[in-house]
């Protein structure tokens, strides 16, 4: 059904469209569907179907339909999931009735066994649009991050430094702890924050090379989604100085060039030049366009060479230039599936491998995976598991630990939290931040887990954590350091312990201080920032964006002097508009009322009165405090389990995970499931999904 | 490198600049004999709306909006003006504009149409340029009705023959990547492709008046051409419509390097030093980044620039320096009207202030045949919402300056009916600029009445 035609309202002046694609299905379905079909109406299962439309006349088309259409959502019309759109709001309401926050309390309540109804015929339709061969969404072609081009160009030329200062590169190891083929890591940890520690971008790199702006994350998603990666004039003008500025570098020589050998010192005397030209091309260009070179290109760069060394340039000069241009080749630069059908199988061939190497290494596949390629063995799904296994031991792999986390759980968030210096003094040290050292305790925890290969539930809730002195006891920071005085610390190198965690008010990727700190301003918490971080991150589920109206809360300062902040904010709820998000959003985040603004446990807030961190969540699991909270989250571990996968997923294929995923989403959950939620089986069950393999 | 003062910049700058000839028609030398001056357009993005009692006349009295749920209500702003040209009134904000007050228009009553399902800050940013019919089936892949924008239309026509055929910059001082490139940038070659700004000082002064040259390496460019002809044809069809960016960006590059060669001599005339590393206090800042957008429209670097005054939502506070003394966060103060509404009235007058600077310099550059820069430019400043804490895409604060050459009467106000698309204005002004369109994105009509 095509986006055609729209319905506007009139809002204060402006306008609102909403799309009627969705409206429109039902009724044209109704109608084109033929007679004789519709005469077989009878079916148990169109039985239920009108029985459910039946429901949502009764209770939702109310305030969703031809009158009001309530969030911009219209249900009197809706019809089968026959594209994304309609599907979507299938699995809208899907959530919304299954966790009881539709319909809103004010209307008539809805009995359990239709509640379950509605669910099943969502659960059905969606099922259905992911079997039915609605086209699934395709990632588009898209040039490589900036870390992705960091990372390539060091392998290709096998650097012996980067490039770059990556900040978006978190963790800066002082000893090599990350050990993932050793499935454990060490007690102590001797690491840097290069983002936030003075000094910690400073490393050995090429002299004279300049980086592009850092990619940024989009939102609701990772860096890597193919509308943020464009091209323009000014980033390919970039792209032509940095190929420039790598090879013309001072420091572009056999000691930090690994390649150098191999690839630009002259070749012996006894050789011929048009062999050695064409052997090491062979060997730069396989790898360097990820297998995906004609016998013409060859003989192009081949030539181009020869003739830069009949015009006087030496032998290392002309491989020079010859790199320049595969530096700034479109075929180096993105990430594309070839689409040429009688390259058909070597091609998807090559295409797995570079989605592998790209989504577990941030970087260009190496020899092996391109070797298998080219025989066409990768996609045999024994071989990829022997790769895979491979890959996932490999010390590249750090890459991954490196770029999906720290987005995952939008880490950079903490670089602009200040508490307050008066309230706080123990975030400051001389002039930085307590957060150098938070901001890796849940990327250590993560890296735990990958390393470990331990159940991602023990992000939620583990009984160990990596710590400092600093990040030891935080949460009782305000009686350790009672003095006023502000404390000194380390902030260059860190030494991180494993400790065991006793109180379960602490460690996991939540309740942390890094994550508290972040979603606060600088004297008070930020409950529903919390809850919209928890409603993201943790079960995948972002409210859609606020209506434009945004009602002001009260602002009688006498009158807030005695509320607590969820009295204060419970004024959100007081309107329909925003009832039915907040509802949802706001007891993510009143769990978590106990953690002040840096972080710090508190049983009152500032004017005496009582935290209040009792709520429901999903309208099933009761909690009073972070510990329960905790179980509650656990006791839906499976919604976890799911949502986490679909973060993955959708890094791993670089697009947002779309309803007709829904089957391959479902199939990895459940392989999950069974194996114990180990994070390595997590990612091998993404990488043989339908999705990631482009599997029709 | 020699460090300057700011103070010595701007002088080295200004002394220069009135004593240069006009770059743009030197460069159609053979051409022409009389030096007619080129015509340009230049664009001031202030993000987070505005506090309208402070902004619109006859509403200086009116509550702070209230919420209200009611989708139907009437439209109560702009009711108290009669459709047509009134008197500019120097409302609190606009009182800004007093020294430049007849180079400059308020345009009252122009809408754009928000499409429901993305975080309305960054459709109020990427938007306001393209103001695409909302579901356009052309770009129905993308959640954003974001086309094509006006900027690069407009510089298809008047920004062929110039070095860049437009430029973007961003007073964005952030340090930290908290939005979407969505929040962050006006300028857009098309749906899903951004054409990103340059907000460090240093880097704009070293690609616009930087000695490196290219054009030694023509023989890099022709073999990733011929690399980038091989892949298109693996491609299917909607990368193949993606990937154009790539042959455009290096036909682009190729194009700036000849003529930046042939503006070359004239360049070396204008003396400019570097500007130096250290933090600029905000007004500075915008001010400097202004100079050099001036600069390039002025020596025939580009016709056509675009500035955003800051990024749309970024909650993270800064410093205005001398506005207040402490990092405030205009868009969490957007969210409390009622409690902060002195400071959003002074940011806004802070914003204003930078305009009408702006605007002053530019009628001060006389150009070949006595009319001023500010005369050879429509410059335009506006917010793609009508009100910081409504969020309303309605009733959006513009302000139209200069053109006079280009037939634009100033000096006035002009209210538009209610739910005129903003869209008329942009067509208006690519129309006067010589574009033939008959319509622009979601347009209805022009705004004749503009021009004398």
């Amino acid at each position: 059904m095509k986006v055609d035609k729209q319905i506007t309202i009139r809002r204060r002046g402006g306008k609102m469209i909403l799309p009627i694609a969705c409206v429109l299905g039902f009724a044209l379905w109704m109608y084109a569907t033929p007679k004789s079909q519709r005469a077989s109406a009878e079916t148990p299962d169109n039985a239920n179907q009108n029985a459910v439309h039946a429901l949502i006349k009764a209770h939702c088309v109310n305030c969703h339909g031809p009158d009001k259409q309530k969030g911009e959502i219209r249900l009197d019309t809706l019809g089968p999931a026959v594209d994304e759109a309609t599907a979507e709001l299938w699995e809208r309401i899907q959530y919304a009735v299954e966790d009881g926050v539709m319909p809103p309390k004010t209307e008539p309540a809805m009995k359990p066994a239709d509640r379950k109804q509605i669910v099943a015929e969502a659960v059905r339709r969606l099922k259905e649009a992911s079997h039915d061969g609605t086209p699934r969404l395709q990632t588009p072609m898209r040039r490589m991050t900036r870390f992705q081009y960091n990372n390539a160009v060091i392998d290709l030329l096998q650097l012996r430094v980067d490039l770059f200062a990556l900040p978006e590169q978190v963790i800066r190891p002082y000893s090599n702890y990350f050990d993932p083929a050793s499935g454990k890591m060490p007690d102590v940890i001797d690491v840097g924050n290069r983002p936030m520690g003075p000094n910690q971008l400073n490393q050995p790199r090429l002299e004279g090379v300049a980086p592009y702006p850092k990619d940024l994350r989009a939102e609701h998603g990772f860096d890597n989604r193919g509308d943020h990666l464009s091209l323009s004039p000014l980033l390919m003008e970039e792209f032509l100085r940095l190929s420039r500025s790598i090879v013309e570098s001072n420091d572009f020589g056999p000691k930090k060039v690994g390649a150098w050998h191999w690839l630009f010192a002259p070749p012996k005397q006894n050789q011929e030049l048009q062999q050695a030209v064409d052997h090491r091309l062979t060997k730069l260009l396989t790898h360097a366009f990820r297998g995906n070179v004609s016998e013409e290109e060859f003989e192009r760069y081949s030539e181009f060479v020869l003739g830069q060394i009949e015009s006087g340039a030496t032998f290392t000069q002309a491989m020079k230039e010859a790199v320049s241009v595969v530096l700034a080749s479109p075929k180096f630069l993105y990430l594309y599936a070839p689409n040429d059908e009688s390259k058909k199988q070597r091609g998807d061939n090559f295409a797995l491998a570079s989605r592998l190497s790209f989504f577990l290494w941030a970087s260009i596949p190496d020899k092996e995976l391109l070797d298998l390629s080219a025989k066409g063995q990768l996609s045999d799904p024994a071989i990829l598991d022997q790769q895979l296994d491979r890959m996932l031991n490999d010390p590249k792999i750090k890459r991954f630990c490196d770029s999906f986390p720290s987005q995952w759980l939008q880490i950079e968030k903490l670089f602009s939290a200040k508490p307050d210096a008066d309230l706080f003094p123990q975030y400051y040290s001389r002039n930085q931040r307590a957060s150098v050292h938070l901001m890796l305790e849940p990327l250590l925890l993560f890296e735990t887990v990958y390393v470990e290969n331990r159940s991602i539930l023990e992000l939620i809730d583990p009984d160990y954590s990596y710590q400092t002195e600093v990040v030891k006891n935080w949460m009782h920071n305000s009686n350790k350091y009672n003095t006023g005085n502000r404390v000194t610390y380390q902030t260059r190198r860190l030494k991180f312990q494993r400790v065991k965690l006793k109180d379960r008010r602490e460690g996991g990727v939540i309740t942390n201080a890094a994550v508290m700190s972040m979603l606060a301003a600088p004297d008070e918490s930020k409950p529903i920032a919390r809850g919209e971080w928890v409603a993201s991150v943790i079960f995948n589920d972002p409210p859609k964006p606020a209506p434009a109206d945004v009602p002001e809360l009260s602002d009688d300062p006498e009158k807030l002097a005695k509320m607590t902040l969820r009295e204060r904010l419970s004024a959100h709820r007081d309107f329909p508009a925003c009832a039915s998000c907040h509802e949802k959003i706001d007891p993510l985040g009143f769990a978590l009322e106990n953690y002040g603004p840096a972080g710090f446990w508190r049983d009152t807030y500032q004017n005496g009165l009582a935290v209040d961190a009792t709520g429901v969540l999903f309208n099933k699991h009761t909690f009073s405090n972070p510990a329960e909270f905790k179980d509650a989250i656990l006791a839906e571990k499976d919604r976890f389990n799911r949502a986490f996968a679909k973060h993955l997923l959708s890094f791993a294929i670089a697009r947002k995970v779309g309803v007709t995923d829904t089957a391959a989403l479902d199939k990895i959950a459940e392989a999950s499931a069974k194996d114990g939620y180990k994070l390595r089986t997590l990612i091998r069950q993404v990488v043989h999904s339908d999705p990631f393999i482009n599997r029709k | 490198m020699k460090k300057l003062s700011r103070r010595a910049f701007l002088q080295g700058v200004g002394g220069t600049m009135l004593s240069l000839p006009a770059m743009e028609s030197l460069a159609l030398a053979g051409t022409t004999k009389i030096a007619i001056p080129a015509q340009r357009l230049a664009i001031f993005y202030v993000p987070i709306g505005v506090v309208r009692s402070g902004f619109f006349p006859g509403e200086a009295d009116s509550p702070p909006p209230a919420f209200n749920d009611n989708l139907h209500d009437d439209d109560i702003n702009g009711a108290f003006t009669k459709v047509g040209w009134h008197d500019l009134p120097m409302t609190q904000t606009l009182s800004a504009l007093k020294p430049v007050q007849e180079h400059v228009n308020l345009i009252t009553g122009m809408d754009r149409v928000f499409q429901v399902g993305t975080d309305i800050h960054a459709q109020a940013a990427c938007c306001f340029l393209s103001s695409a019919a909302p579901y356009d089936n052309e770009i129905k892949r993308s959640a954003y009705p974001l086309d094509r924008t006006f900027d690069h239309l407009v510089a298809d026509h008047i920004g062929h023959q110039t070095p860049f055929s437009t430029l973007e910059f961003s007073c964005n001082s952030h340090t930290d990547s908290k939005e979407s490139y969505y929040f962050d940038n006006i300028s857009w070659y098309g749906t899903g492709h951004v054409a990103p700004s340059l907000r460090d000082p240093r880097k704009i002064y070293n690609r616009l008046f930087g000695t490196k040259g290219g054009g030694q390496n023509r023989h890099i460019t022709d073999m990733v051409l011929a690399d980038a002809t091989n892949m298109r044809k693996e491609l299917g069809r909607a990368d193949q419509h993606k990937f154009e960016e790539y042959f455009d960006a290096i036909r682009t590059i190729e194009q700036r390097i000849a003529r930046m060669e042939a503006l070359r001599s004239e360049l070396t005339k204008v003396e400019i030093d570097e500007p130096a590393a250290a933090r600029l206090p905000r007004g500075e800042y915008i001010r400097l980044i202004g100079d050099l957008m001036i600069v390039a429209l002025q020596t025939g670097l580009t016709n056509v620039a675009t500035m955003m005054v800051g990024p749309e939502r970024w909650d993270t506070p800064y410093m205005f320096d001398g506005v207040f003394e402490k990092p405030m966060s205009h868009h969490k103060m957007s969210h409390n009207q009622h409690k902060f509404t002195d400071e959003l009235l002074k940011v806004d007058r802070f914003h204003m202030e930078q305009f009408a600077y702006l605007v002053g310099r530019m009628s001060n550059i006389v150009e070949a045949n006595g009319t001023t820069l500010l005369d050879n430019t429509l410059f335009t400043y506006g917010s793609g919402l009508g009100d910081g804490a409504t969020h309303q895409f309605s009733d959006l604060p513009i302000v139209t300056a200069g053109g006079k050459s280009i037939g634009m009467r100033t000096g006035k106000h002009l209210n538009c009916p209610d739910g005129t698309p903003l869209a008329n204005l942009w067509l208006t002004q690519a129309s006067a600029l010589g574009v033939k369109a008959d319509r622009f994105a979601d347009s209805t009509g022009t705004l004749d009445q503009l021009f004398s």
